[in-house]
């Protein structure tokens, strides 16, 4: 379940990096691409560890292959599509 | 399930310190050049509360999935719509859909979510090329945290507060809905 000190944990840096973006916004044009990209690699490859490091979890991965397959698949199609025809129906 | 102080993904120390540390330094970032960007504010007035109606229409595209996929593979739709009820939040579909379910649906439960997330970073180019917002929908629940740095980069730094709070509402919902889907066994 979700504890408020993990969304502590994830809102304080988020706003903590939007206040000090915002004050230095005349001073900094910092290219952020290459760090961020390096970070986002950190990121998978720590949830691939993870993942890889935990042996219940993986074996049972291959027994329900290709249900988790067809349900993630029809569930992200059927979010998408909702989205894109409300947004043809209303602006946003 | 191993514990961590995050209670987003099972793990060990050394994937755990690595995954709270990128993901605390992401955010900042993250947070960082939306603070930066001029144009982000004027962005972001312009879409306005209408973006809260997002989470919700993922929602029901999700459960509408979880239906037909129960029924295109003849497995219980209850139970396929509890597991499309996780919106990509795998360490808590796991547990808590095996609780309920019973642990085959657990393990489906686990491994579509995770599914969910893990195409919605690998594909996000293509993904991206359909609809502007369609990474966030395909995202769910991870857009506040797993997939928005990959979602602020494809989709520009204004997208923030838009996966931000879709992936809030959907990490909220997730539960009550896969209990309430319970309750219909």
């Amino acid at each position: 379940m979700l504890d408020p000190t993990d969304l502590l944990k994830l809102l304080l840096p988020l706003i903590g990096g939007i206040l000090l973006g915002y004050l230095l916004r005349s001073k900094a044009q910092l290219k952020l691409d290459k760090l961020t990209f390096v970070i986002i690699i950190a990121l998978i490859f720590s949830l691939g560890f993870g993942i890889g490091s935990n042996n219940e979890l993986l074996g049972s991965l291959p027994k329900v292959g290709l249900s988790s397959l067809v349900i993630s698949l029809l569930a992200i199609f059927f979010s998408v599509f909702f989205v894109k025809m409300a947004k043809r129906m209303v602006k946003f | 399930m191993n514990e961590n102080s995050w209670n987003l993904i099972p793990g060990n120390l050394v994937s755990d310190n690595l995954f709270s540390i990128s993901l605390i330094l992401l955010l900042f970032v993250m947070g960082f050049s939306f603070g930066l960007d001029k144009e982000a504010m004027v962005k972001l007035k312009r879409t306005g509360t209408k973006i809260l109606v997002l989470p919700f229409l993922v929602a029901l595209g999700s459960l509408l999935g979880g239906l037909l996929g129960g029924l295109v593979l003849h497995i219980d739709i209850v139970g396929s719509m509890a597991v499309s009820a996780g919106y990509a939040w795998y360490t808590l579909a796991g547990p808590l859909i095996g609780q309920l379910f019973g642990a085959e649906f657990g393990v489906l439960g686990f491994a579509t979510n995770f599914l969910r997330e893990l195409f919605t970073i690998v594909a996000i180019p293509l993904i991206f090329r359909f609809d502007r917002h369609a990474p966030v929908a395909s995202g769910g629940a991870s857009t506040m945290d797993t997939t928005l740095p990959v979602i602020v980069r494809y989709c520009g730094s204004d997208m923030l507060i838009t996966a931000f709070s879709n992936g809030f509402i959907l990490t909220l919902m997730a539960p009550f809905t896969i209990i309430a889907l319970a309750s219909l066994i």
